[in-house]
């Protein structure tokens, strides 16, 4: 049963086959190309750009949310800072 | 928001694509992790300067015992144990595909830097122990200036002393000769990114510690 559904069923890499073995560097636009380079380095470095940049945005809201607070609480109340 | 955290917010960026882009010299073993120093060896540096400004609050506390420096002593070596431990991963990670292995005890920094971790962690323990906010806070001190005087022993004097596969072994210079003059065009601000990048983390968490405090006390 389990061995007759995955013999059946028209796999990703058979559908696609044509479109991969079609995928070359000559085709691909100028972004492309220039990720491709370098083994692929420039990857990684997309990957950590994502991730900074996403924690930095985090950084900012975690700051303007604790600045808000501070505010509240200075126009609340009588403390010193 | 102050005008430098948005300079950070910059400078940062440009030293992380920095890091990827710069040429680095092709060394066997080392190849293209070389650029590991950009990231790795920062971590310990925000964390130096994260446990000195714990300390610096802490003997400001036993100077004048306001509460305040002591949240300020406390964020700052919560920050300081966060990068820590991030050069440690980094650290880990490095060495399994450089020198072969996760971890290793013949490794005298790696070992003292785990050390130097736990006394830290330590520190969190103590306060942990106290409900009195004056008791916790002028006892924590006192231990907080025992933990940062053996942060140099462990991670400077003593590695150095013996045979360790970090550079500044057995007596050798840890960076001038050994290591090429065109990567400090990066390591050095990213020192100095990575160090006001933990300031602004630093920043956060002790305001926001001081604005439970006084929610906690109104």
């Amino acid at each position: 049963m389990q061995n007759q559904t995955s013999i059946t069923v028209d796999t990703l890499s058979q559908s696609y086959a044509d479109k991969w073995s079609g995928a070359e560097m000559e085709q691909t636009n100028a972004f492309i190309q220039f990720m491709y380079s370098n083994d692929l380095i420039f990857v990684v470095l997309g990957v950590t750009l994502i991730i900074w940049l996403v924690l930095l945005f985090f950084i900012f809201r975690v700051d303007k949310k604790v600045g808000a607070l501070e505010d509240q609480l200075n126009s609340s109340g009588d403390h010193e800072a | 928001m102050k005008a430098w955290k948005y300079i950070v917010a910059v400078a940062m960026t440009l030293i992380i694509a920095g890091g990827f882009l710069v040429q680095v010299p092709q060394i066997p073993i080392l190849e293209q992790t070389a650029r590991n120093l950009f990231f790795h060896v920062p971590m310990w540096m925000a964390m130096y300067v994260m446990f000195l400004i714990s300390f610096i609050y802490s003997i400001r506390y036993l100077n004048t015992p306001n509460i305040y420096f002591d949240i300020k002593a406390e964020s700052a070596a919560k920050v300081g144990i966060v990068f820590g431990i991030c050069g440690l991963l980094t650290g880990s990670l490095w060495a399994r595909f450089t020198w072969g292995t996760w971890w290793t005890f013949a490794e005298p920094k790696m070992n003292l830097a785990a050390l130097a971790l736990m006394i830290y962690f330590a520190y969190f323990v103590l306060r942990s122990a106290f409900d009195d906010e004056e008791k916790r806070a002028k006892l924590s001190a006192v231990y907080n200036i025992f933990a940062v005087t053996t942060i140099p022993f462990l991670l400077y004097v003593v590695p150095r002393q013996l045979e360790s596969l970090h550079p500044g072994a057995d007596g050798n210079p840890a960076f001038s000769e050994i290591t090429a003059p065109e990567l400090r065009f990066i390591l050095y601000p990213a020192f100095i990114g990575f160090i006001a990048l933990s300031f602004w983390i630093y920043d956060i968490v002790h305001r926001y510690k001081t604005v439970q405090h006084h929610l906690e006390n109104s």
